[in-house]
């Protein structure tokens, strides 16, 4: 397959009408391999995934202890290990937020800071458009983007943001137990901010409820985008890349073809 | 002058003596004290001197926007301590509550304590000070609690803020606040003011501030909303009796339930212990007869400020949102929206799907021959 001829051998039904997702996958030799995500990121957000679990089962026990243990006080120790397994859990997340914060600056151009906030005028023009893509509206009008188009990007940014806040107010309740230690003279001024320890306790325990809304969607619309494109989508999460039609543009495509 | 000990002149020892306190008690009182406040044993000597000594500055005790509770707690024991001995010959001149004296004369007592011990005294203050109306709200003597306070505060060498309400205005100045209430922190601004929290706070932390300042001529430590570290230092949950059935997941769930019975943590049914610094559960109360938790009630967070506003409904784990009652209902809130996120990505996917075969449907038509080349299974 040369550059030259682009379309030979690709079926006819795809040049028909508009297909949300091709009736049958394009020949390889239209479709490139694009490396979008380094290691680090897989990692983390693998990392994240398995303690944003252990989080939200522990934490909404820790809220809310909906089983008890009966008999001899000495023989359990249900609420002790709900705790430990969060703040392990809480550990590992935080340490990998602090790898993300590095990687903002040494990652590639899709993991950098500054593609977290596609805030530009063309991505509001673009996010308008994606909107419309979901909502089946004109979807074949809808940009293509190699890594996340505005509308998702900005949902990530928000996850980010929340996980922000979850961490500084979990650190902020667990400095409560000791109050000569370093978590608690660390981020005490979170209560004072937030207007006092009840109040962080409450945003801590609300947010864990925007995370559960976030998965379902996340994990829909990752599948979603597979079945559609047919590029591996979500292989692209555990290889670092996927592959794209050749023949399209990309909005964030622009140093892809040389 | 003390209108309230008539035997304010006798010494500190022939007062124990009297009282069949031995030397020896006494010392082990100091020692105890020593320990409370955390500053070792080897300090109680000098504690007993400073106790003994003649030269005790004086007391100043102003009752403002209060309910008299803290007093009550303060000197409320069963039986008197070494503790309330050794209060009882502070030369407290001015107390509201205590002094046998009315009207202008206490008053002018008042203030020839201030004009004589000018920079000496220490001024102990409960309630809050309204401020709303220009102090309408508690006037005594025809001053405003405002003016009372400011004056006092001037000739002060140290000012312990007793309660709640001089902590930050208590109950009064829970939302909306209609008189102004303030604490005293807010109104004296140029010298340290320590807090000795709680609605009402143990007497023996009361006396143990007191103290630390007759030994060592000095405030206690505090933290960063101004109570002595020597009791705030830990949270109740982190003292807790009842923290092994915490640990254990063994919680009340009702108030008449087996597991209240069996004293069980009263997590569930919104203790605040675990976001509250006080020694309760060391010091207790009346003699160390017991304490909220002790008799089966959850914590509900008075040494805390603005208790009455953030650590309401007390009987509930998460605070009350602006009134509109969603405190419970967040969890019930929270699932409903992420099952209808999964139910909303469910239905995008079907509408998807419909979409397909609408487009599929559509375009059968016009597949003419040559095109079906590719697909050979049509």
């Amino acid at each position: 397959m040369t550059k030259a001829t682009p379309q030979a051998g690709r079926p006819a039904a795809g040049q028909q009408g508009f297909h949300l997702g091709a009736d049958i996958a394009a020949p390889s030799g239209n479709y490139r391999w694009v490396k979008l995500w380094g290691w680090p990121i897989r990692l983390m957000h693998w990392l994240a995934v398995g303690t944003m679990v252990a989080l939200v089962v522990t934490g909404l026990y820790i809220g809310k202890p909906y089983f008890m243990a009966g008999g001899d006080t000495r023989d359990h120790f249900l609420m002790g290990w709900m705790r430990f397994i969060h703040f392990a859990a809480a550990a590992i997340f935080a340490t990998t937020a602090i790898w993300r914060i590095y990687w903002l600056f040494a990652g590639n151009r899709f993991e950098r800071l500054p593609a977290l906030f596609p805030i530009r005028p063309r991505d509001w023009v673009n996010m308008v458009k994606q909107v419309k893509f979901y909502a089946m509206i004109e979807p074949e009008k809808a940009p293509h983007y190699l890594g996340h188009n505005p509308l998702q990007q900005l949902s990530y940014t928000g996850v980010y943001f929340l996980a922000m806040v979850m961490i500084v107010s979990g650190f902020a309740l667990y400095g409560q137990s000791d109050p000569s230690g370093f978590f608690y003279k660390a981020f005490n001024w979170v209560g004072i901010v937030m207007g006092g320890m009840p109040v962080v306790r409450f945003v801590h325990h609300v947010l864990t409820w925007a995370f559960l809304i976030f998965i379902p969607m996340h994990i829909y619309l990752a599948v979603r985008a597979d079945v559609l494109e047919r590029g591996g989508v979500i292989s692209s999460i555990f290889t670092g890349g996927r592959f794209v039609p050749a023949k399209h543009h990309f909005v964030d495509g622009e140093d892809l073809n040389e | 002058m003390s209108f309230l000990n008539p035997l304010a002149d006798e010494s500190l020892d022939e007062r124990l003596a009297r009282q069949g306190v031995s030397r020896r008690e006494f010392m082990e009182y100091c020692s105890a004290l020593c320990v409370v406040l955390g500053v070792g044993k080897k300090f109680a000597p000098t504690m007993a001197k400073a106790l003994q000594t003649p030269q005790r500055p004086p007391v100043i005790w102003l009752q403002l926007q209060e309910c008299t509770g803290c007093v009550e707690s303060v000197l409320r024991t069963a039986e008197p301590t070494v503790g309330d001995l050794v209060l009882d010959v502070i030369s407290l001149d001015y107390s509201h509550a205590l002094m046998a004296g009315a009207g202008h004369a206490v008053e002018k007592a008042l203030h020839d304590s201030m004009t004589a011990n000018a920079g000496k005294y220490v001024l102990l203050v409960t309630g809050s000070v309204p401020l709303a109306e220009n102090g309408v709200y508690t006037v005594i003597g025809g001053r405003t609690a405002k003016d009372i306070l400011e004056e006092a505060g001037k000739g002060a060498a140290a000012v312990i803020a007793v309660g709640a309400c001089a902590h930050f205005g208590s109950v009064q100045a829970a939302r909306p606040n209609p008189t102004g209430a303030v604490g005293v922190a807010d109104i004296i601004k140029d010298k340290p003011v320590v807090n000795i929290a709680g609605c009402p706070p143990i007497g023996d932390v009361v006396t143990a501030t007191v103290v630390h300042f007759l030994t060592f001529g000095r405030l206690p430590d505090v933290d960063p909303v101004g109570r002595p570290l020597f009791a705030y230092g830990a949270r109740i949950h982190d003292q807790c009796p009842r923290r092994a059935n915490f640990d254990a997941g063994q919680f009340v769930e009702k108030f008449d339930d087996e597991a209240a019975r069996k004293g069980w943590c009263l997590y569930h049914v919104g203790c605040k212990g675990p976001a509250t610094f006080s020694p309760c559960p060391i010091f207790q109360w009346n003699t160390r007869t017991s304490w909220p938790i002790g008799a089966g009630h959850p914590c509900i967070g008075c040494t805390e400020p603005h208790f009455w506003d953030t650590m309401t409904p007390f009987y509930g784990r998460l605070p009350d949102v602006g009134g509109f009652g969603i405190e419970e209902r967040v969890d019930v809130l929270g699932a409903a929206l992420a099952i209808g996120a999964t139910a909303g990505v469910v239905a995008h996917a079907a509408a998807t799907g419909v979409h397909q075969m609408r487009e599929k449907n559509r375009q059968l038509p016009v597949v003419d021959g040559p095109s079906q080349g590719g697909t050979p299974n049509k």
